[in-house]
């Protein structure tokens, strides 16, 4: 491999970790960052499962740092899982351990991390990490570490960025699941009611539910009026063609029924004050109740039967598409380039044609949700497609 | 108050919230205190606000008068990112709680309207129990009292301690929640001062029990069998949060019975049906659930348990089937 000429600043060795969550594309980010590493000549350190490598290293008999040698990075398959794994959370400022008394606490090892950053001789460190480790990064930069963020999610829910990298193959299998659903819901004459992945962002419903053709997408941005979607159903569904594809995205909301109240403990939970009550009501209570909540209402209304069906987790998985590999690689070997120039503190955008790099302090406490004018909601509107009310 | 509230020789307690009426936490009418700080980690946990010792800051949304009319919270000595507002008309404040970790009395005075406050206060004996006094005629009619619950009440033995015997003085029937995860000192402290005990028995495998609640079960089984032996006029009652998948079956259930049933002072083994009514609070509290797509029991289970507990009780009822 040759060696790319210039500024190195005092950078040569950096490290690499991936956050909690398998998203398409962990490979070809690190594959990225370790190959523009290397043409500078800097070492690439591989962190496994988030920081348990360098806080723990105890726990693995390999070490808990991995070399990301050109060898091994060549050789590292772009469309395979995730080289380095990944813990549960990436929050150094509340691991939890069991103490010698037998208790379970959380610590602050923030300050272990970085000393220990520190002796292994490691200057800096490219963060994959969602919305919330963003937070969780920042505040570690505040503490005084050289780090560059590489946005991954599968909701596409980052706002400092078009597109985060994972979304693209988490939107292609969805589109693929879609279609087959819409096969079965023909052939058993029923209407198919998927939950899709998207707790505050309904991107993932909406791009697949148009590339699916469905005949409802309901999304968070858009409380749906179910009577509104039972009558409009009842256009479509017809003995022609006696069949529907429902979307809905795990966080999509209704419009209050007033016939319904929420439920309320009588028993434990009442003894906390907020156990009930606004704080609660946009929870997610568990995978699959937002499809069950539409199919069962909507059967109700028409005279048709509908079958709920999860999507949500599986997508999560698999190989990565063509673009979630190319953003993976530009993803991290820009990231790489930001420390080139010496940018710390700052998250990877994908701002079209051009990636870039925006500060963490104005990546956080954002979520990129989908503006009711824009050309997503115009398409589906075009399509005849209801999205849950008039807009 | 009362003059000992301010003597400073005595203990001190985290309390995270008095709750008075109850009727499921012991004998009769009675008021709950729930202390602050556990030392387990179940994963199905209903009020994650307990879990940790120190108090820590909560937000209610409903009194909070938005970023136009207040904004107080987004100005020092507010840690920087800790609380925003998102682009639209929503007004009201938003929290990052990761950024907002560190937040305490400080951050909570800058708050007009308290949406801005904290689970948990430090209280004296005698404060918590002038409030708890306030239903003694309740007590007196119905037998009830005081219950210490949590949390684990355990990890503030000196506190636990001191209250359940300034209730004991004043007349009030006392006990105690608690899974026993301290150590055995902090249980024979706290004992002497109590008539009915509680107690968890979550999982009976010792590898599963550490996979759902952070550590095995060995030094709680011990707490509860020298507890058993050492206090014999005490009432124990033996509970078990029931999740399908996880312990709601025959062989836990059969297990908890064969452990508790050689002891004569363990009067009664309750069902706590697993429900996820606390789910909000962890939103609240920024803290990750992790039992995520777990159902309650269904009451047709919930039935046939009960039954093989009310068999080996010798209560009559439906006898259980397999």
């Amino acid at each position: 491999m040759s060696i790319e000429a210039g500024h190195a600043g005092l950078i040569r060795r950096i490290a690499i970790n991936t956050g909690a969550g398998y998203v398409p594309g962990m490979n070809a980010v690190i594959m990225g960052a370790a190959l523009a590493a290397g043409r500078l000549g800097w070492e690439m350190i591989g962190i496994r499962d988030g920081f348990d490598g360098l806080l723990h290293p105890d726990r693995y008999p390999d070490g808990g740092l991995l070399t990301l040698s050109p060898e091994l990075v060549e050789n590292l398959d772009p469309a395979g899982s995730g080289v380095l794994g990944q813990s549960l959370r990436v929050d150094p400022f509340h691991v939890r351990q069991v103490t010698e008394d037998g208790m379970v606490e959380e610590v602050d090892m923030s300050d272990q991390l970085l000393e220990r950053l520190k002796a292994e001789n490691i200057d800096a460190l490219i963060s994959v990490v969602g919305g919330r480790g963003l937070s969780i990064l920042y505040k570690l930069h505040r503490k005084g570490l050289n780090v560059v963020c590489v946005p991954r999610s599968i909701e596409n829910d980052i706002a400092a960025t078009m597109v985060s990298f994972g979304f693209n193959s988490a939107l292609s299998f969805t589109v693929e699941m879609l279609d087959r659903v819409r096969q079965a819901a023909q052939s058993a004459r029923k209407i198919g009611v998927v939950e899709v992945l998207g707790e505050q962002a309904g991107w993932l419903a909406l791009q697949a539910g148009i590339a699916a053709r469905a005949d409802v997408v309901l999304i968070p941005e858009i409380p749906c009026d179910l009577q509104k979607v039972a009558t409009r159903l009842k256009e479509k569904v017809t003995p022609r063609r006696p069949y529907g594809l429902v979307v809905v995205a795990e966080g999509a909301t209704f419009i209050d029924d007033p016939n319904e109240k929420t439920q309320t403990s009588s028993f434990k939970a009442s003894l906390s004050p907020l156990a009930t009550g606004e704080a609660s009501e946009h929870v997610i209570h568990r995978t699959g109740h937002a499809a069950e909540t539409v199919a069962n209402k909507l059967q109700l209304l028409i005279a048709e039967e509908t079958y709920p069906l999860v999507l949500g987790p599986w997508v999560r998985g698999g190989v990565p598409t063509a673009v979630d590999r190319q953003l993976g690689l530009g993803y991290g070997a820009g990231a790489v380039r930001a420390m080139r120039s010496g940018k710390y503190g700052v998250m990877m955008a994908f701002a079209p044609p051009d990636i870039q790099y925006v500060p963490l302090s104005e990546a956080i406490n954002k979520i990129r949700t989908v503006p009711l004018d824009c050309e997503f909601i115009k398409i589906a509107q075009s399509l005849g497609i209801c999205l849950g009310r008039e807009l | 108050m009362n003059n000992q509230a301010n003597n400073s020789s005595a203990p001190t307690g985290t309390v995270l919230n008095i709750q008075r009426y109850c009727s499921h936490d012991g004998p009769g009418i009675r008021t709950t205190v729930f202390l602050k700080g556990c030392s387990l980690r179940c994963k199905w946990c209903g009020n994650p606000e307990s879990i940790r010792q120190k108090p820590e800051l909560a937000y209610d949304p409903k009194l909070c008068v938005g970023k136009k009319e207040c904004g107080a919270c987004l100005k020092p000595p507010c840690p920087e990112g800790a609380f925003y507002v998102i682009d639209g008309p929503d007004d009201k404040i938003h929290i990052n709680w990761d950024l907002a970790s560190n937040c305490g009395e400080e951050t909570v005075a800058v708050c007009p309207t308290k949406a801005l406050y904290l689970f948990g206060e430090r209280m004296t004996v005698d404060q918590v129990l002038d409030e708890v006094e306030k239903d003694s005629s309740f007590y007196r009619t119905t037998g009830g009292g005081m219950t210490l619950s949590g949390g684990e009440c355990l990890l503030q033995p000196d506190f636990s301690a001191a209250l359940l015997k300034g209730a004991h003085e004043r007349g009030f029937n006392t006990a105690i929640e608690t899974a026993c995860n301290v150590p055995w000192r902090f249980v024979e402290q706290v004992l002497p001062h109590v008539d009915t005990m509680l107690h968890d028995h979550k999982m009976t495998v010792p590898e599963r029990h550490k996979k759902w609640v952070g550590v095995d079960n060995k030094r709680i089984l011990e707490n509860f069998k020298k507890a058993y032996e050492t206090f014999p006029n005490i009432d124990f009652i033996a509970r078990t949060p029931l999740i399908p998948g996880i312990n709601a079956d025959e062989e836990h259930i059969r297990a908890v019975l064969a452990f508790i049933r050689p002891h004569k002072n363990v009067i009664d083994y309750e069902l706590l049906p697993y429900h996820r009514f606390g789910l909000g609070k962890y939103e609240f509290l920024g803290w990750v659930y992790e039992l995520d797509d777990y159902k309650s029991p269904s009451p047709e289970l919930v039935a046939h348990l009960q039954a093989i507990i009310d068999e080996a009780f010798g209560r009559s009822g439906k006898t259980a089937t397999t």
